[in-house]
């Protein structure tokens, strides 16, 4: 077996044009899923009944079926939808076919951590002990006040394992981007490698450009913990 | 100063406090003893409203309101009057001794923060954390980390303060410090209901003994009165059970 380096070399240089898109994906998808997923896991821990039910259904359709198919579905749905939509109902002129395709996968990603996230911050606001609001509520504090100063911030140190987790494998997923013509990492390594045939060589490349930027979130959440959670450590005395 | 009457409190089919009342003025120190069960903590969680009574009225200086129907002003106000001590101690894990103490003055209160401060230090220096302002609860004794929790209650200057149990998950040789500090407490005239097992606190400390059972009181008096004449079968019972480990004799 030979492999051929220089092409390895050419598409590692062209691969670097898709790293800031397929950041970009993860970076809006956390910014969107993560206050949405937290609002859900509060109002799911919460009163109301209705809002629960839907959102135990969403969560659970979500996580039950494969990120695959729901790129599959909605990308054969959505722009359908949207035209008819835009031209139909809002009577517009504008053409959803020139959409950049990167909206649907911000859509996708988007629906799909949030459920992810919901979980997570559900879980870590029950690690935070009620005798903590309690107090917060003895000593004269607001409900909120005692949700905003004690119990969200020790909620956050508790989920970002979690959180770490779900920011590396979004990073992975969103290598089905492709699926969606979105010119992300793995789209361009395809691209590339369908002139000559070289996919194995493509595929090793963004191995390992993925294998680096996955280490290089870990590592920015392992310092993010190490700084947050200061209250967790024993004094060094 | 504080009044309450005819608490009464459910939980599903199990009536916990079955019509409970109480008077406490100014300097009094009430220690609450009773069986495990009986409905002691419940009881002072109704006070503040940590639990929501099914009845009973209360008079509190100037404020007089049904337990039940109380509403989120008067909860607010009476949160402001009292103060809570808690059994395992319940300190914000992300915040260090000293923060708190301020959490309640700034917080709650609107204490301009340099005021807070100076609060905030007074109030551990006098349960003698002076060396452990900036340590967080992770990093306390139990003994400790209940002493800032008393520091916590008195910084705010409350009216009453309400102790449940406060040294009950302390291991036997941290108990001292934290009944030394409530004695200091009293001698300098706090308002103070204890929930406590600690019988000499009760003996030493108390100017009134309700001893409960069942959910109701079943009889109440002087220290004295309670410890050496009691009337009742059921506090006698109960003294001879708990005082045998102590080795008095009644
Ligand atoms: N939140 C709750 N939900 C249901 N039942 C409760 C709740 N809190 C207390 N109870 C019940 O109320 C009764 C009285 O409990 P409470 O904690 O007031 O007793 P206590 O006198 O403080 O006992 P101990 O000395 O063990 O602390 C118990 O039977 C308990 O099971
Ligand atoms: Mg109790």
């Amino acid at each position: 077996m030979h492999l051929n380096t220089q092409f390895m070399w050419e598409t590692f240089l062209d691969v670097l044009y898709g790293i800031p898109v397929t950041l970009k994906i993860v970076a809006v998808t956390l910014l969107v899923s993560a206050p949405l997923g937290f609002l859900m896991a509060v109002s799911k821990s919460g009163e109301g009944r209705v809002g629960r039910r839907i959102i135990v259904a969403y969560v659970s359709l979500i996580r039950g079926t494969p990120v695959v198919l729901q790129i599959l579905f909605l990308y054969s749905l959505l722009p359908t939808a949207l035209n008819y939509l835009i031209k139909e109902v809002l009577g517009l002129t504008y053409n959803i076919f020139n959409l950049d395709p990167i909206f649907y996968a911000y859509i996708v990603f988007i629906l799909n951590t949030t459920a992810v996230l919901s979980e997570v911050f559900r879980s870590a606001l029950a690690t935070v002990n009620s005798g903590q609001r309690e107090a917060a509520l003895a000593i004269g504090m607001s409900k909120i006040q005692a949700y905003v100063r004690i119990i969200i911030p020790q909620a956050l140190v508790a989920a970002l394992p979690n959180i770490c987790n779900t920011t590396v494998s979004l990073l992975k997923s969103t290598s089905l981007a492709f699926m969606m013509t979105v010119k992300d990492i793995t789209a361009i390594a395809k691209i590339d490698a369908s002139f000559g045939y070289n996919y194995l060589e493509a595929y090793l490349v963004i191995f390992i450009v993925y294998i680096f930027l996955c280490s290089a979130v870990q590592g920015v959440f392992h310092l993010t913990e190490r700084n947050a959670a200061a209250y967790k450590r024993p004094a060094a005395s | 100063m504080l009044q309450v009457k005819n608490v009464r409190k459910a939980f599903g089919d199990n009536q916990v406090l079955r019509g409970v009342d109480i008077e406490v003025k100014k300097g009094d120190i009430v220690v609450i003893l009773g069986p495990s069960g009986s409905g002691k903590t419940t009881f002072l969680r109704c006070l503040n409203f940590l639990e929501r009574a099914d009845g009973g009225f209360m008079e509190f200086d100037d404020i007089h309101t049904e337990l039940k129907s109380a509403s989120k002003t008067v909860v607010s106000k009476v949160r402001k009057k009292t103060a809570f001590v808690f059994q395992n101690y319940n300190l914000f894990q992300n915040k260090t001794a000293l923060q708190n103490v301020m959490e309640g003055l700034t917080v709650a209160r609107k204490v301009p923060k340099a005021e807070a401060l100076a609060r905030a230090k007074a109030a551990l220096d006098k349960v003698g954390l002076s060396e452990r302002y900036d340590y967080y609860p992770s990093q306390l004794s139990g003994g400790q980390q209940q002493r800032v929790g008393i520091a916590r209650a008195i910084a705010v200057n409350p009216d009453v303060l309400l102790f449940d149990e406060p040294t009950s998950a302390l291991d036997p040789e941290l108990i001292g410090e934290v009944l030394a500090v409530m004695k200091k407490l009293a001698k300098e005239g706090a308002t103070m209901i204890v929930v406590t097992h600690e019988m000499s606190f009760a003996q030493e400390v108390a100017n009134k003994v309700i001893f409960m059972d069942g959910g109701v009181i079943v009889e109440q008096g002087s220290a004295k009165q309670i410890f050496t004449t009691p009337k009742e079968e059921r506090t006698i019972q109960f003294l001879r059970r708990v005082l045998k480990d102590y080795d008095y004799v009644i």
